[in-house]
């Protein structure tokens, strides 16, 4: 087992503007399960394939352990990696895929045998050992691919998307079965994905990527409960995270009759800014129904009822700021509701905002005001 | 009375249904009709001509003169030459296909993998290409001239011709086939390794194999459908080699380079002037390329299924 270390790695693509990753600093933990999550393009995949060693490191340093691996090639990095197309030899039967890694280290027959029947066995995958991938189903290559990494016993796994050619249903077990299987076999993983709700499911840690750069590293109650970026306020939780912009009043942000005290700190912060509006955030269950006269009015554009919780979609007319130009500029807000008595689209009502159950930000930076 | 108008009404629409299908079917085959007479009279016609050719006296100049079988093949496979000519066609055939291929092979994989001279290389490579056979082997026939050639000076101070021995004149017209064909099968072969994903070859990396295993374990494997291709085209083109040889040797030295299209083509116009028995050599032949084709085939589908 070992830990994992990014020491200000960059990776610039040639003729790119822009670093695709843009000086790293991140410590995964011996044992620890970290998602790199981030929208498409952010640089999780490159970040991922730098530690496997696919892709040149341009400035910093990888380590691996004790080990500084950043000029070592892939096989001297003792890594494992599961492809998001599973990248299994077509050719080679399923015995062939988990074996042909060992096959090339050179273990004996023996050796090989056993280790391919324990993790076939692991896998639920010795009934299909002589088949070719193309007789596979798409659950059972990912769990090839997965097998092909856990047979080699390596020091850190490497997970590229691995469930994103899954359908919904299969990807949800899947999600479960990795992460259990990881806590189990307490191999050092890093893990890619786009998708926030595995993300949330299955890390330790979560690493949220913007642009090359990191965001936010924590766990993910963290990240949903203080989020220190506007982007992984809007990232992280689904429905998103409503988001606005609000007017500064004497220390407050006001919302329609909604005033959001800002603390001491926060204002200060705002006022060194030189900030006349900041951003407000809050969950779609920070919201609660209220009577006239109260928080702030919406009419309602859509509601989703999933029976245990029911999703409100509304326009709310955006609180003016100085400076924008839009004639009559709404917002929308998203809330959820008790399923019970749930408004029909079309009507006005109006929503508050729970005590303490928001979040302020910079407009200008993006960054979390201190509370 | 009641039964009577469904079944009228149902069965007028499945009259002008298979009207309609008939209809469907006369313009299929008015669209199919050109290219069903090309075949017709530049394929299956000659096929049969010969077919009858090989079972008939028939001089080149008296024409027909009635049914001999089996006396055209009897003669063809004893012609005196018969036997030199299948075991020169054979060793030409596998000497050419073992070093072409394996030489556009490595061109291929060379121009795949180096990156700043890949459209020079692979420009250069192809443009022998751009060559008729006939054009190159003329142009070889120069070069390797020892009167009016460029390593004439140098051949009569050695005391070595190219085309004078048995040995030189098979090497030299194997190295202008490899020379006119290596970008060819160098390009077949480069789509062969382009349909291998990138994703397999760096699966492969991080399981540890070394190039050769890389090699030997994925991209020959995954190349099979392309090798398969390629050693029947080549296969195939060395058996009926004809130009190369008509032009550099007219089967020389001492009767040493002739191959079985030469043969054919010999007997046929050059003397012996027997159509009959060319057209049996000719039906041998096809004989003989239809069961190595089927061979190979079946030889490289089994590997795959294994």
């Amino acid at each position: 087992m070992a830990t994992v270390e990014f020491v200000e790695a960059t990776r610039v693509y040639p003729g790119a503007d822009r670093p695709a990753v843009d000086a790293f600093e991140l410590q995964i933990a011996d044992g620890e399960f970290l998602v790199l999550v981030g929208p498409s393009g952010c640089g999780k995949s490159t970040a991922l394939r730098m530690i496997a060693g696919l892709e040149p490191v341009d400035a910093g340093r990888i380590r691996i352990g004790e080990r500084d691996v950043t000029d070592l090639p892939p096989k001297n990095r003792d890594i494992a990696m599961v492809f998001q197309n599973y990248a299994l030899y077509p050719h080679l039967s399923v015995a062939g895929n988990l074996g042909f890694a060992l096959k090339a280290a050179g273990v004996a027959k023996e050796e090989r045998t056993r280790r391919i029947r324990a993790t076939a066995a692991l896998l639920d995958l010795e009934p299909y050992l002589d088949r070719k991938p193309r007789m596979l189903s798409g659950g059972q290559r990912q769990r090839v691919a997965m097998g092909r990494a856990i047979v080699r016993e390596p020091q850190v796994f490497l997970m590229d998307e691995p469930l994103s050619n899954l359908d919904a249903k299969l990807r949800v077990s899947t999600r479960t079965q990795i992460a259990s299987l990881q806590r189990r076999l307490g191999v050092t993983t890093a893990y890619v994905t786009h998708d926030q709700v595995e993300a949330m499911t299955m890390g330790d840690r979560v690493a949220v990527l913007r642009e090359g750069q990191l965001c936010q590293v924590d766990t993910p109650l963290a990240l949903y409960e203080r989020p220190e970026t506007v982007f992984v306020a809007g990232f992280i939780g689904s429905p998103a995270m409503n988001l606005i912009e609000a007017p500064l009043e004497d220390g407050c942000a006001r919302f329609g009759e909604t005033v959001i005290p800002l603390s001491r700190a926060a204002a200060r912060a705002a006022a060194d800014e030189g900030a006349t509006a900041v951003t407000v955030g809050f969950r779609p269950e920070a919201l609660e129904l209220r009577g006239d006269g109260e928080g702030f009015a919406i009419t309602v554009d859509l509601v989703e009822e999933l029976g245990a919780d029911a999703y409100l979609y509304g326009t709310a007319v955006a609180p003016a700021v100085s400076g924008r130009i839009d004639a009559t500029p709404t917002v929308t807000v998203v809330a959820r509701l008790a399923p019970k008595g749930v408004p029909r689209r079309g009507e006005k009502v109006r929503l508050r905002i729970r005590d303490d159950a928001f979040h302020v930000f910079s407009t200008k930076t993006g960054r979390r005001l201190p509370d | 009375m009641t039964a009577t108008p469904p079944t009228r009404c149902a069965s007028l629409p499945v009259s002008g249904r298979r009207s309609r299908r008939r209809g469907h079917a006369a313009t299929g085959w008015l669209y199919a009709s050109p290219t069903a007479l090309f075949v017709l009279l530049l394929f299956v016609l000659p096929l049969f001509l010969v077919l009858r050719m090989s079972g008939s006296d028939w001089p080149l100049l008296a024409g027909n003169q009635g049914i001999n079988v089996p006396d055209n093949f009897h003669e063809a496979v004893s012609h005196r030459f018969f036997r030199d000519s299948v075991v020169f066609t054979v060793k030409y055939t596998v000497l050419t296909t073992v070093i072409l291929l394996a030489l556009s092979l490595g061109l291929a994989v060379l121009v795949q993998e180096s990156t700043r001279w890949k459209g020079l290389l692979r420009t250069s490579f192809l443009v022998p290409s751009a060559l008729g056979l006939a054009s190159a082997s003329l142009l070889f026939y120069v070069l390797y001239s020892p009167l009016a050639g460029p390593f004439a000076d140098l051949m009569r101070s050695w005391g070595f011709t190219f085309l004078g021995t048995p040995e030189g004149a098979l090497w030299s017209t194997i190295f202008l086939i490899v020379w006119r064909y290596a970008g060819f099968y160098m390009l077949l072969m480069l789509v062969g390794l382009q349909s291998i994903p990138d994703e397999v070859y760096e699966a492969a990396r991080i399981d540890g194999a070394s190039r050769w295993q890389t090699f030997v374990g994925i991209t020959l494997p995954l190349l099979r459908p392309t090798l398969t291709l390629t050693t029947v085209l080549c296969v195939t083109g060395s058996l009926l080699a004809f130009d190369q040889f008509y032009i550099l040797t007219k089967g020389g030295p001492d009767n040493s380079t002739i191959t079985i299209v030469q043969l054919i083509y010999n007997v046929a116009f050059q003397g012996q002037n027997d159509l009959g028995v060319a057209a049996a050599l000719s039906v041998i032949t096809l004989l003989a390329l239809v069961i190595i084709n089927i061979a190979q085939i079946r030889a490289f589908s089994r590997r795959a299924d294994d």
